[in-house]
């Protein structure tokens, strides 16, 4: 199982629920490669966490 | 005063002066002296990941560059791991062995064995899939407690190139030196990568299923890695099966094996697969976000998968606060050469803000292995 990382709002990274390993977006690294031919089997990673919200003044 | 020296046969390619002054006249330029290996670690000697503790799942490296399979069958209780098992009177130091405790049908997909990829910038001088394709020799010492013929998986990336190796165990729980010459793939059709993917994937099979079985000693289309009616010793419960000494040199004659300095062997290992100690970074945060940059010991295949041994503690140098995380991603800016790495932590830092970062524990790991 995956879980998408997300910086602001943007993909930056996959993590491999496993074992934590955290996943560039290369199509050179075959960890991502494997995680492509998992998404291509129709499986759905997991949302990334939602940001902690800092209220002002906190 | 001269000697004579009475070299036989080999009289018209050495000579020997009155200073002593050796001269070989028949070197040939396309076999090296040095770096005729194309295996990375074959003496097994380097592990990064396990330092001599066993693995036990698939897919998994037990010393660097050498990856093992063990599913798809009935047998269980597998364990691979480096040893000091060797060859008596040999040079080498460790081998690894695979260890079926109870053994099992490989039925018709199942993938039991060691592998490793050679990447494409080290094998593309073989040049496969051309006319001009060479011969290589595959070297190696191997002990198993299962007699019988084992089948080498010798295959391209896209895996529709194979061709299955052979070799004989004869005498079981005895250290046998093999050697095989293999003729080069001269299919122009086949697509053989010269870049940082897989030049050639090596699988020793130790029990592969019909679907993935075939004859020997021919290139053919498909994704096979198993010698059809080879040995399994994975079906059988207790098995032991050891190699080391593994060498993949151009040409038709297995040399000695190649002892590079062990300096020089991490650093090819290090393309593959590094890791830090306990370090500290400085870096640039933002309200989401805190980026370091790190550079790794020699350039890495590609962007490499990061793992930490727990948190990474991240300090904001401006307000004083702290936060962790695991989640650690090489940064969309980076190169294999040295990267930035992006901690995900909120609510820390404000824009710009100095930071740095601790690992909580001792390592974090970096693999862009094949």
């Amino acid at each position: 199982m995956y879980k998408e990382i997300k910086d602001d709002d943007t993909l930056i990274g996959i993590k491999r629920l496993s074992d934590r390993a955290n996943i560039p977006l290369d199509p050179a690294n075959t960890d991502y490669q494997e995680y492509l031919a998992w998404l291509a089997e129709g499986n759905e990673p997991e949302p990334a966490d939602e940001p902690e919200q800092q209220l002002i003044g906190e | 005063m001269s000697k004579t020296l009475n070299l036989g046969i080999f009289a018209d390619d050495i000579s020997v002066d009155n200073n002593r002054d050796v001269t070989l006249s028949n070197l040939r330029s396309d076999q090296p002296m040095m770096f005729r290996n194309r295996i990375i670690n074959g003496d097994m000697q380097i592990d990064q990941r396990n330092s001599g503790s066993a693995i036990s799942s698939h897919s998994t490296f037990v010393v660097d560059r050498i990856n093992c399979a063990l599913q798809g069958g009935t047998a269980s209780g597998i364990t691979v791991q480096q040893s000091s098992d060797v060859p008596s009177n040999s040079e080498f130091k460790n081998s690894i062995v695979y260890t079926t405790s109870t053994g099992g049908s490989v039925g018709s997909s199942g993938t039991y064995g060691v592998q490793q990829r050679i990447e494409g910038y080290n094998f593309s001088d073989f040049m496969y899939g051309t006319d001009y394709a060479k011969r290589f020799t595959l070297s190696f010492w191997v002990k198993s407690s299962v007699t019988g013929n084992y089948g080498i998986g010798l295959r391209n990336s896209a895996k529709d190139r194979s061709y299955i190796a052979t070799y004989s165990i004869s005498t079981a729980n005895t250290w046998e030196y093999k050697t095989i010459t293999v003729s080069g793939d001269t299919n122009t059709s086949a697509t053989w990568l010269s870049d940082n993917g897989t030049g050639l994937d090596i699988f020793f099979s130790l029990g592969v299923g019909t679907n993935h079985s075939t004859t020997s000693n021919s290139w053919q289309t498909g994704n096979l890695f198993g010698l059809t009616g080879g040995a399994s010793p994975v079906e059988t419960s207790g098995s032991t099966w050891y190699i080391t000494g593994v060498q993949l040199e151009e040409g038709t004659v297995a040399t000695p094996f190649e002892h590079r300095p062990y300096g020089t062997e991490l650093a090819l290992c290090q393309r593959y697969f590094c890791k830090t100690g306990q370090n500290i970074f400085s870096g640039r945060g933002n309200t989401s976000s805190a980026v370091f940059g790190i550079t790794t010991p020699v350039s890495m295949r590609s962007v490499p998968t990061i793992i930490t041994n727990g948190n990474i503690v991240v300090y904001d140098h401006d307000s004083h606060e702290s936060s962790s995380t695991d989640t650690v991603t090489a940064s969309g800016s980076t190169t294999p050469d040295g990267f930035g790495f992006r901690c995900i932590v909120s609510g820390v830092t404000a824009p710009n803000n100095r930071v740095h970062a601790i690992e909580s524990e001792d390592t974090m790991t970096f693999s862009a292995e094949l």
